[in-house]
């Protein structure tokens, strides 16, 4: 893929201070405007579908990448097209997922708008930061019910982080900027900006830095930012420690977000807090760590289940006690006598459980705040022995009450799948995934090495989401090797999306594991429906997946059905030079395991057959539940 | 218990911005008992001032979640005291240090 690289603009942008913008005063439209900003903001690639609304935008791109061509003849600025606008949102959002920066999409008015307001809501449901730009009726004919209208600001002010509607053709240039800031801000998440076609087509002077005046929004992110934990507040975090004798470290997507893994290895090397992450955090430790317990939660790992039994000291990092972790926030770590959290986001200090000390600060300052404190004081419980008999009991759980699943089944076991491709990978491939079980499987079984090769939708459980995020992934390390864990029923959501892996000729790799339906769901219609399949079950569907594929343009095709076969199947898969789908018609009746149930707590765990329990046999799963 | 507040609000005069506000609190089964919107010195800054039901705990949360709306300037509560008079503060934030 030649048509990454950085474009001379950004370049210039960088050249921050009081250095004027090379094109300042000069005569622009309003699209060309939208595109010089782009630019500027270090944008280097596109997710959009064109449309009437959109057109004076999608020119401008196309003028841009003509006039701006790279020295290998690439375009600085490339504009992928998916299937749906759906792909595009969520391929926006793989991007920023893989790599960090701010992810772009372009659509037009009415429908193009609305199919985005799945990943917009996924976007802030996951901090993911996206600007999402929308064309929209002129604006003399707003609110007439136009052709192609919709009432995009009310419907994404619900959904999105912050939604400009751009009725003032002079105030485009600071709102797309001041959109981004805001975007990638903070806690980051999706800012739509809704331009009307007049404002498109407006003739402008360029500005070059101007930005809106958002005084409320600055003044609490400076308050933020700034925010520093001082020596009374360090003193009062240790005496709370020195008295714990298992303190244990519970990591969420925040300190991916804010770039604090490094920060965080330094604080786990010099303390030697066990950690375990929930499911968005995968990745902010190594996994393969000693002191990493893998997931926890209603589907984490046994032993990180009871390592948050077992602990009297939590120290929450950028995590907000969700439903999937503390499903009775009272039960949550029962034994610990001290919570402690540290987040961006003032709104999730205490909000679902109390915390006796927190810091509403930038993470990385913290923890290295923490240390400094902790060796100018000679506070070094680690090397004290305090944590000894800790760290022998965490070893125990991760030995006695390792992952495990059927590995005499004659039916190819999904865990199977994944171990085997992560044999290849070794925790360094990029993953991304639909929702449900092969979720969970892929979440439970694949080690991750490193922040941001993790790419689901964990807030809002989008089915769909993994090949649109996958392929957008691609595009933000185009050197990487990009899997596409996904299920049955997940990929059929987003299934146009194949087409486009071909179109662009991505070299993903892209695998169904193929249980015939939603097993999620008829995971939880065995435990509390009695077994009643409602629209679960898939086996009159006549979908031939490998055709599809092979149809869209994959040349490397494959179903694997024979367990005997699936090293060697595996292998080809990811050692072909290009596109590659594999589906693999797994055991349909394999569970997700362990498992917390909706509403219950860690104590009421179940483990499965094949993994051991420290309870005795549990208690029978009730009939029905209330909660989701 | 469920107790009566005020909330002043002071917002950004943008498109939407009231929407969202009220969005914000019907996302959240808060129900506003009476709502004002006035013009302020500031032509760009409206005023608004909400009278709502909620324990503490809930309208602690919704506050913070109203600081979150890049339109909102501020957030303040009103809360009238047994004796007659009102109280103006700033409810806690949340952020420590």
């Amino acid at each position: 893929m030649p048509l990454l690289k950085t474009s001379s603009t950004a370049d210039a942008d960088t050249d921050t201070g009081i250095t004027r913008h090379p094109l300042a005063g000069q005569a622009l439209s309003g699209a060309d405007v939208i595109v010089q900003v782009l630019a500027d903001e270090g944008t280097r690639v596109l997710f959009g579908y064109s449309g009437g609304a959109i057109l004076p935008v999608y020119d401008a791109v196309f003028r841009y990448n003509a006039e701006h061509v790279l020295a290998d003849g690439s375009e600085p600025m490339p504009l992928i097209v998916p299937a749906n606008e759906q792909g595009a949102g969520f391929m926006a959002a793989g991007y920023a997922r893989a790599s960090g920066n701010v992810g772009v999409a372009i659509v037009t008015s009415g429908p193009g708008a609305t199919n985005m307001v799945t990943p917009v809501r996924d976007a802030m449901a996951d901090s993911t930061p996206l600007v999402v730009i929308c064309g929209q009726v002129p604006t003399t004919s707003l609110g007439s019910d136009a052709f192609q209208e919709a009432p995009v600001s009310n419907i994404m002010g619900a959904c999105a982080k912050h939604v400009f509607l751009v009725t003032e053709a002079s105030a485009l240039e600071a709102t797309l900027r001041t959109a981004f800031e805001i975007a990638r801000s903070g806690r980051p998440g999706p800012v739509v900006v809704d331009v009307p076609k007049d404002v498109q087509n407006a003739a402008l002077q360029f500005d070059g830095e101007c930005r809106l005046p958002i005084p409320g929004y600055r003044a609490r992110l400076r308050t933020v930012q700034e925010a520093r934990l001082d020596d009374a507040h360090c003193a009062a975090f240790f005496a709370a420690l020195m008295q714990a004798k298992r303190p244990l470290i519970y990591a969420g997507g925040g300190v991916v977000t804010a770039g604090a893994a490094p920060a965080l290895r330094a604080f786990v090397e010099t303390f030697g807090f066990p950690v375990t992450t929930t499911l968005m955090g995968l990745g902010a430790i190594d996994t393969t760590d000693a002191m990493a317990l893998h997931m926890l939660g209603m589907h984490g790992t046994a032993y990180a289940n009871y390592a948050v039994e077992d602990c009297d000291f939590v120290l929450t990092l950028g995590a907000r006690f969700d439903d999937r972790v503390a499903g009775v926030p009272d039960k949550f770590a029962p034994s610990a006598r001290f919570v402690a959290q540290i987040d961006i986001d003032p709104a999730e200090i205490g909000k679902v459980k109390p915390v006796q000390w927190h810091h509403c600060g930038p993470l990385t300052i913290a923890l290295e705040r923490l240390r400094s404190y902790a060796h100018a004081h000679g506070l070094r419980p680690r090397e004290d022995g305090h944590y000894a008999a800790w760290h022998e009991h965490i070893a125990a759980l991760k030995r006695v009450h390792a992952m495990n699943y059927d590995r005499d089944s004659a039916l190819i076991q999904p865990h199977a799948v994944i171990e085997e491709i992560n044999r290849h990978t070794k925790g360094t491939a990029i993953i991304s995934t639909g929702v449900g079980q092969h979720q969970m499987w892929a979440a439970q079984y694949f080690d991750f090495r490193a922040p941001r090769q993790w790419l689901t939708s964990g807030s809002m459980g989008t089915m769909g989401f993994g090949l649109p995020a996958a392929i957008g992934a691609q595009f933000a390390r185009p050197d990487a090797l990009v899997i596409d864990i996904d299920g049955d029923a997940s990929i059929r959501m987003n299934l146009g999306e194949l087409e486009t892996v071909t179109t662009y000729d991505l070299p993903l790799k892209v695998v169904v594991l193929n249980n015939v339906g939603d097993g999620m769901v008829r995971q939880w219609q065995k435990l509390y429906f009695k077994g009643r399949f409602a629209a679960s079950d898939k086996s009159l569907h006549r979908k031939d997946f490998v055709r599809a594929a092979e149809a869209d343009g994959f040349a490397w095709a494959q179903r694997l059905e024979d367990k005997q076969k699936l090293a060697t199947t595996i292998a080809e898969f990811l050692a072909f030079d290009g596109p590659a789908f594999l589906e693999v018609m797994i055991d349909p009746d394999a569970g997700v395991y362990p498992m917390v149930g909706p509403g219950a707590t860690y104590a009421q765990m179940i483990t499965g057959e094949f993994i051991p329990s420290r309870n005795a046999p549990a208690t029978p799963a009730p009939a029905s539940t209330a909660m989701f | 218990m469920h107790m009566r507040h005020t909330l002043s609000i002071l917002l950004q005069n943008e498109a939407g911005a009231l929407v969202r506000v009220a969005g914000l609190f019907a996302a959240r089964h808060c129900n506003i008992d009476s709502l004002t919107v006035a013009i302020t010195h500031d032509p760009a800054v409206s005023q608004l001032t909400l009278v709502l039901h909620g324990n503490e705990a809930t309208l602690e949360q919704i506050v913070r979640q109203t600081r979150k709306l890049v339109d909102v300037i501020d957030v303040n509560s009103l809360s009238l005291l047994g004796n007659g008079t009102l109280e103006h503060g700033r409810l806690a934030t949340g952020t420590s240090s």
